[in-house]
């Protein structure tokens, strides 16, 4: 596929085989893609809690057509541009990831704890979250 | 006049949902003007686990992410450590590997077909297919111990060579007269056709935006199987079902034109299976495995959809992130589109025909 | 009726127990005979449908209680009894409760107005035909209630669709009814059945000039009864339970008894409009003495009804339930057109002088 034109509009990218490195703009980059290039669907959306502390959100673009997978990556570090206005799916990972890595997506109103429970503190994919939390276990020391 | 609307709750404790999957609809009279599915009531935190846990402790948990197709995901990790290490599997093992998922598709989607008469009211075919289910649970009875969660294949391999082939032998030689049996009984019956018929149809369009894959991407009319670009599939002859309706009909008969073609590819394998010599592989050394630093991701058309499984690895014995994507998570979202303007009765067909299994939704 | 009469009060007078008592007295029994025989009915009856359903799917049924699993829904019932009885927090409680009694009192009177043979009709007026159809139709008014008070939105669901399906399904039925009361020229039960009499075998039963009328009436009793294909209002995969979701231990018994001898009092209904009621199919009887013909007549009345209740189940186990819209549709479009059809084939056959 020919990048030049994406390269073009979006110059502080950065292009690894069928991954691209954005710092920025992912809504604009994201809807660029799909009106430009025949990918389709929105495979999924993966999370990684980096070292550093910031949050990696890869975006795993498919193309039904021609059977090509693009990954877009972005290092964010609590809030991310939603993109449920160009792929609905989006709605179920962005869900998903502030639930598990508090990342807030701006723009989707409808976020809310799937697996942990309203108030739950903290988001347990992290790597900074407390892993022996005494909210877990259910005696009567921690009633209080 | 005001209009009052009824919240209801579908859910989680409900004969219907396939385990407990919580739908917030908002009724007026019997129509519904919103649905909010609510997930999570099953959650056993698959994903952090994998990052506590080395990869051959990790191997007997997947079969749980989807206890219907267990087969799918123990290949998907197993996937993911031979691309890691770098094996390439020998033929014969390819060839189990395929019989056995296709088999674990073909009880699957029986069951899938109990279900949906189920959800319609039907009795009936829901103890039949669970008759020709068990016919292919026994087999992998036979083969791996357990009925379910197998744990069968192994970082390079199987666990043992194959055997008691003359079982998939008589599975392939009764089912077709038993699939029968269902399309007399089943489809040409003029409710359930009125039940199915045009109901809950899913635009191309819709479907991709929604990122619905497998069987209900194919009964939209999109060409799209990973099967065809599947390395483990080199070499078999897949016929893809593809069919245009886009409604709870096609969804029905994708699937069962899946498994004709599913027991088809599964004689493709039985015949070289039955000539082939004794298994011969080189497994994974599971002690202290450390993947090298990097990203690894793994693709596997599961009956639901596309599974997939993406590992993060920095040289630990541990993943340092491990993510599923199951076909049905996309599904269940879909259902906030799908049925908006539907009837009840007709909403629960239209959800049953989705193929919503909960612990893949939950993970 | 008066064979039975007789029989107590000659009973009273050996003991010289004065007749005005036993003419008091005398009409408890044939309640006693009803309550006894609707329980040893309605157990097997459940049985027999779990039986069934085992055979047509495959399984063997309930057979670990008692021999051949006889003692099945003895247990069952009898774990329902010890059961507690739970009103849900926000229900009315005084309509929740009254909600089985009401399903439960015109069942029996349904049952006391059956003849069952020529003699045995505890309740016998000159028009049993719209007593019949006033007490078949009066569970939906409890279903009704029972969905309202439980305070749960199935239920209430359940309760709306069973309003809508029984009133649309009670327009055909009475026009069919009619056909065979017209055909009888008697609005009395046992005038039904005594106008099918002939000569020959069973060629007198109203099922031959009017087998469109049958299967309507078939249809319609099938919807009325709540049973698969219309058996929406208790939709186990969409409400749940329907209107009883809310129900536990003794009034989900009750629920459920007089849900199955409501279908076997129909049966016998059907069996009594087209099928010859208590009649022997042979023409003639097998005993002679007037008092096993009695029983005899009984049998016949059974089996025609079991028959019909085997076929019921045998949908059961075979169809998927329709679709809401499709359910009235199916009612008012083309069951009611057809059954007023019927009505003038009925009309042309009496006064062509044909039945």
């Amino acid at each position: 596929m020919d990048w030049n034109k994406f390269c073009e509009v979006f110059a502080d990218c950065e292009l690894l085989g069928n991954k691209i490195l954005i710092k920025s703009r992912l809504h604009d980059v994201i809807e660029f893609v799909t009106d430009n290039y025949p990918y389709d669907m929105l495979k999924e959306i993966i999370a990684i809690h980096n070292q550093d502390g910031l949050v990696e959100l890869v975006y795993h673009l498919y193309s039904t057509i021609d059977e090509e997978n693009l990954l877009i990556s972005i290092l964010v570090k609590d809030r991310a541009e939603s993109i449920v206005d160009i792929f609905e799916s989006a709605q179920a990972d962005e869900n998903e990831i502030y639930d598990l890595f508090g990342i807030k997506f701006i723009g989707n109103d409808k976020l809310k704890r799937l697996y942990m429970p309203e108030n739950w503190e903290g988001h347990p994919l992290r790597k900074d979250y407390v892993q022996d939390d005494t909210r877990l276990c259910w005696n009567d020391d921690n009633d209080s | 006049m005001t209009i009052t609307t009824l919240k209801l709750n579908l859910g989680p404790q409900h004969p219907s949902t396939h385990g407990v999957l919580r739908l917030i609809l908002e009724l007026d009279g019997e129509k519904i003007l919103s649905c909010e599915p609510d997930i999570g009531y099953l959650h056993r935190g698959m994903e952090k686990m994998a990052e506590q846990m080395s990869y051959i402790q990790y191997l007997p948990t997947v079969d749980r992410v989807d206890y219907l197709a267990g087969f799918f995901y123990s290949e998907l990790l197993c996937r993911i450590v031979e691309q890691a290490q770098c094996v390439e599997l020998p033929d014969k093992v390819r060839v189990i590997r395929v019989m056995l998922l296709e088999l674990n598709r073909m009880a699957s989607h029986i069951l899938w077909i109990g279900m949906f008469l189920m959800d319609l009211g039907a009795t009936s075919p829901f103890f039949y297919t669970f008759r020709e289910r068990e016919m292919i649970l026994r087999y992998f009875e036979k083969i791996s111990g357990q009925r379910m969660m197998y744990n069968y294949f192994v970082f390079g391999g199987v666990r043992r060579d194959i055997d008691y082939l003359e079982d998939v032998e008589e599975i392939l030689s009764i089912l077709p007269s038993k699939l029968d049996d269902y399309e007399k009984l089943i489809e040409e019956n003029p409710i359930f056709r009125r039940r199915v018929v045009n109901k809950g149809i899913l635009e191309k369009e819709t479907a991709l935006n929604y990122a619905i894959t497998g069987v209900n991407l194919r009964a939209s009319g999109v060409d799209f199987d990973y099967r065809e670009q599947d390395y483990l599939y080199k070499g078999f002859d897949i016929g893809k079902v593809i069919l245009k309706e886009k409604d709870s009909m096609a969804r029905y008969r994708a699937r069962v034109l899946e498994i004709k073609e599913s027991m088809k590819i599964v004689r493709q394998a039985l015949d070289y299976l039955k000539k082939s010599s004794p298994l011969e592989q080189k497994l994974i050394n599971p002690i202290n495995l450390k993947l090298p630093e990097g990203d690894y991701y793994a693709d596997i058309e599961a009956p639901r959809g596309i599974a997939s499984c993406f590992v993060r690895s920095t040289g630990e014995k541990e993943p340092y992130r491990l993510k599923w994507r199951t076909g049905s998570y996309y599904s269940v979202n879909l259902l906030r589109k799908l049925l908006v303007g539907e009837y009840l009765n007709d909403a629960i067909a239209i959800a049953g025909s989705l193929d919503i299994i909960l612990p893949e939704v939950d993970k | 009726m008066n064979y039975l009469y007789f029989l107590y009060i000659e009973f009273l007078q050996k003991y010289n127990i004065p007749k005005l008592f036993g003419d008091i007295t005398y009409y408890f029994i044939p309640f006693c005979i009803i309550a006894a025989a609707l329980l040893v009915v309605v157990l097997a009856l459940v049985l027999v449908e779990r039986k069934l359903l085992g055979f047509f799917t495959q399984r063997k049924g309930p057979n670990r209680v008692g021999w051949w699993g006889l003692l099945q829904t003895l247990a069952d019932a009898f774990k329902l009894l010890c059961k507690e009885n739970i009103t849900p927090d926000k229900a009315d409680r005084f309509l929740f409760n009254l909600a089985p009694i009401l399903v439960f009192v015109p069942m029996f009177a349904a049952l006391g107005i059956i003849p069952y043979s020529s003699e045995f009709t505890f309740v016998n007026t000159s028009t049993n035909v719209i007593l019949y159809l006033i007490l078949a139709a009066f569970p939906v008014l409890s279903i009704f209630l029972a969905g309202w008070a439980s305070n749960n939105k199935y239920s209430l669901f359940g309760a709306a669709r069973s309003i809508a399906q029984i009133l649309s399904y009670e327009l055909p039925m009475t026009f069919v009814i009619l056909s065979s009361v017209l055909l009888a020229s008697s609005m009395n039960l046992t005038g039904i059945t005594l106008a099918q009499t002939s000569k020959f075998w069973f060629s007198g039963w109203f099922i031959f000039p009017n087998i469109l009328g049958f299967i309507i009436l078939f249809i319609c009793i099938l919807a009325e009864l709540n049973r698969c294909p219309f058996d929406l209002p208790e939709a186990e995969s969409e409400l749940i339970c329907g209107y009883n979701t809310e129900y536990s231990g003794m009034r989900f018994a009750i629920f459920y008894l007089s849900e199955y001898a409501m279908l076997f009092a129909n049966s016998m209904f059907m069996a009594i409009l087209f099928l010859g009621g208590y009649l022997s199919p042979f023409g003639k009887y097998m005993f002679s003495s007037s008092f096993l013909i009695y029983f005899e007549q009984a049998f016949w009345l059974f089996l025609k009804a079991s028959i019909l209740v085997f076929i019921m189940i045998w949908i059961r186990a075979t169809l998927p339930r329709l679709a809401s819209f499709d359910l009235l549709k199916f009612s008012w479009v083309y069951l009611l057109p057809l059954s007023i059809l019927n009505l003038f084939i009925a009309v042309i056959i009496k006064f062509t002088g044909g039945g």
